[in-house]
């Protein structure tokens, strides 16, 4: 049933019914003009015949008069000639001289000449009401002439006639519907096959592909003509990773080089000055190094292919983190503690998410000082998975909340604490490639910072996963 | 222990080599991925450090290749591609740990004392044992000249998996890769942390210290002599 509604609020379907209503009308409207001529024909056919007769009558009138006009009345009602003519011929005091009906009938509509009414019909096999439709003549002298046809069956054959085409409109609007909603689902799975394809891709499998029918039409073409835009897409990616993986070979591999030096430097100083001034240099380059390796970082996640995306277990990834940094806050005598709702997942990559959740807490420990608390909590607010970490430190100003999230920025009166200024980056990197959305706000006092993650993919999107 | 170091950059190869004598090894250097499948295939080599973009079939390729010709000495891969994709990959064609560049060579000295002890088949001991320490995993249960140590779950791992690799250097990166299992390096050090506090617990209450730090490289669990 839902299959039906959903198939219903489809484009094809809408355009299906449009259409199956505009040939249905058309159908309708040729049925009419068959209707029209056919009966119209047959009336005029009987009207002919009457007409025709009338004019015989007239020609025996002046040749006879109206002697002549009764015998060839009875003439031609003489039961051994089967007739369906029905004759009157009345006289000024309005007697019957000669015809089948018994009186003139006194129920008729009349229009110039022509006439209608009913007779009862004792000759027919089963008696009944007979239908009439006559042409009266005045006579000079006061006498009056009628000529009629019973129209039974002209009015049968057209009631037979608009109940066939009654049917075969029914047949043509019912044909018209299956039909539309036939072709809207053939239509529907292929546009549905490439909206699977696309959210696939989506979810960072650029390998991915839309099934090619072969045939020619618009559906294909759409599907060949996306399928080129992944190739490009995919040939650009693989040309920016390449440009990155280039510049970390070419930069990384003298950087290193320094480094090997220095060390192998340091190891053969004699003098015990000279070595410390070496391995000053070292954590120097140390420094350097790590500042790169964090750029790099930070345009790997802004970058990251999603390949590696899969269902979190935020909850576990938290319980990691803060293991790892609760002996950093109790040595700090910082409190340090997290209220996790271990039903609620999230979507991405684990390393990614667990990197972003440690920088910020690595800040929030680094910035607390003794006696202060640091917590994490996660909870699911409307089907999103909501990841709070609050710290009692100085919190950021309102004005500079932005601001730390760009790449090497750092409050004045935290420069003498240690840090390259890119944690936060970071996290807005991975923010960026993971759909989170950030957002710092005060503590009072403190810093609290929220991460929101998006709804994982719907059951479209593949497996999502509770954990129990 | 016979090494081969397949690396392009000559300098590097030339400080890794120097430093890899220095330390005791037989070191043979490839320039190129052909030359490195030349030497391993007629070579044996105890552990291979092999360097992921080269000249000629990449090191991903080389390993790949050899690993199918049956050669399953420990390999090394030195990158300067961290991505954790790239690390799988590395991983997946048979590499057994992966360094990203720039390094430390004390690191990599550890990591090439970690691999070729495993090639020993230590790992599935039950029973360690270090010194008078002693580590019963199956029971969870820690002692120390016979007294009960007690730990917490993530610091009985990390005691175990620094004494897996007793006497060895073992590096503040192995640890969170192992330990925590986790491919990212926290600002701050947190591992120092955690060890100062192991430190407590196996070191403090006894006479002589077996966790020693050393200076540049990490740490090193070793009985007292």
């Amino acid at each position: 049933m839902a299959r039906l509604g959903r198939l219903v609020k489809t484009t094809t379907f809408r355009l299906a019914v449009l259409y199956t209503a505009v040939f249905a009308g058309s159908v309708g409207a040729l049925f009419v003009f068959v209707f029209i001529n056919t009966s119209v024909f047959a009336e005029q056919q009987t009207e002919a015949a009457i007409e025709a007769e009338v004019k015989g009558f007239q020609d025996t009138f002046r040749r006879e008069g109206v002697g002549g006009l009764v015998s060839a009345i009875n003439r031609r009602i003489d039961p051994n000639t089967r007739t369906d003519g029905i004759y009157l011929l009345i006289n000024p005091n309005q007697q019957r001289l000669a015809g089948n009906l018994t009186a003139w009938p006194d129920d008729v509509e009349a229009d110039d000449l022509w006439i209608n009414f009913s007779i009862v019909d004792l000759q027919a096999a089963e008696p009944g009401l007979a239908d009439v439709r006559g042409l009266q003549f005045l006579i000079p002298g006061g006498y009056r002439l009628m000529v009629g046809r019973d129209i039974r069956e002209a009015r049968a054959f057209r009631a037979q006639l608009l109940r066939s085409l009654n049917i075969g409109l029914g047949i043509t609007i019912a044909l018209g519907v299956v039909g539309g909603l036939l072709f809207s689902r053939s239509i529907m799975g292929r546009v549905e096959d490439i909206t699977q394809t696309c959210r696939r891709i989506m979810r960072g499998d650029l390998s991915q592909r839309i099934d090619s029918t072969g045939q020619s039409d618009e559906l294909s073409r759409l599907s060949d003509s996306v399928n080129e835009m992944l190739d490009q897409i995919e040939h650009l990616m693989s040309g920016l990773r390449e440009v990155s993986d280039n510049v970390a070979h070419d930069l990384r591999t003298p950087l290193n080089r320094l480094r090997v030096r220095l060390e192998i430097a340091a190891n053969n100083a004699t003098d015990e000055k000279e070595k410390e001034e070496i391995e000053e240099a070292i954590a120097d380059a140390d420094g350097l190094l790590a500042t790169f390796a964090s750029l790099l970082r930070i345009a790997r996640a802004e970058a990251s292919l999603r390949r590696s995306f899969g269902p979190l277990q935020l909850g576990s990834i938290i319980e990691d983190v803060v293991d790892l940094y609760q002996p950093l806050a109790e040595e700090k005598g910082v409190e340090f503690g997290s209220n996790i709702d271990f039903s609620v997942t999230g979507w991405g990559d684990s390393n990614l998410v667990a990197q972003a959740l440690a920088n910020l807490t690595d800040n929030a420990v680094k910035y607390t000082p003794e006696g202060g608390n640091v917590s994490i909590s996660l909870k699911a607010e409307n089907g999103s998975a909501v990841l709070e970490i609050t710290d009692s430190g100085p919190g950021i100003p309102a004005s500079h909340r932005d601001k730390v999230f760009e790449r090497l920025y750092r409050l004045d009166d935290s420069r003498s604490t240690p840090g390259s200024g890119l944690g936060l980056s970071l996290v807005r990197a991975v923010a960026r490639s993971h759909g989170l959305s950030v957002t710092l706000s005060d503590n009072a006092p403190g810093l609290a910072v929220s991460v929101v993650f998006p709804p994982p993919p719907g059951p479209a999107g593949g497996a999502v996963t509770k954990s129990p | 222990m016979r090494v081969l170091v397949v690396e392009d950059d000559l300098e590097t190869a030339s400080f890794v080599t120097k430093g890899l004598r220095e330390a005791g090894y037989v070191v043979d250097h490839a320039e190129d991925g052909r030359q490195a499948l030349e030497r391993a295939m007629s070579d044996t080599y105890d552990i291979m450090v092999i360097d992921r973009m080269l000249p000629g079939p990449n090191g991903v390729k080389v390993v790949e290749t050899i690993r199918e010709e049956g050669i399953d000495s420990p390999v090394l891969f030195l990158s300067a591609l961290g991505d954790v994709e790239d690390r799988v990959e590395g991983l997946k064609a048979g590499g057994d740990d992966y360094l990203i560049k720039p390094f430390a060579f004390a690191e990599l000295l550890a990591r090439l004392e970690a691999l070729t002890r495993r090639g020993r088949g230590q790992g599935e001991l039950t029973q360690l044992s270090v010194g008078d320490l002693e580590m019963d995993i199956l029971a969870r249960k820690v002692t120390r000249e016979g007294k009960r140590v007690y730990l917490h779950p993530r610091e009985f791992k990390l005691l175990e998996y620094l004494m897996r690799h007793a006497g060895q250097v073992v590096t503040r990166t192995m640890l969170l890769e192992n330990v925590w299992e986790y491919h990212f390096d926290p600002q701050t050090n947190v591992i120092d942390v955690h060890i100062s506090r192991l430190r407590q617990k196996i070191d403090k209450p006894f006479e002589t210290a077996i966790l020693q730090t050393i200076r540049g490289a990490g740490y090193k669990l070793e009985p007292a002599v």
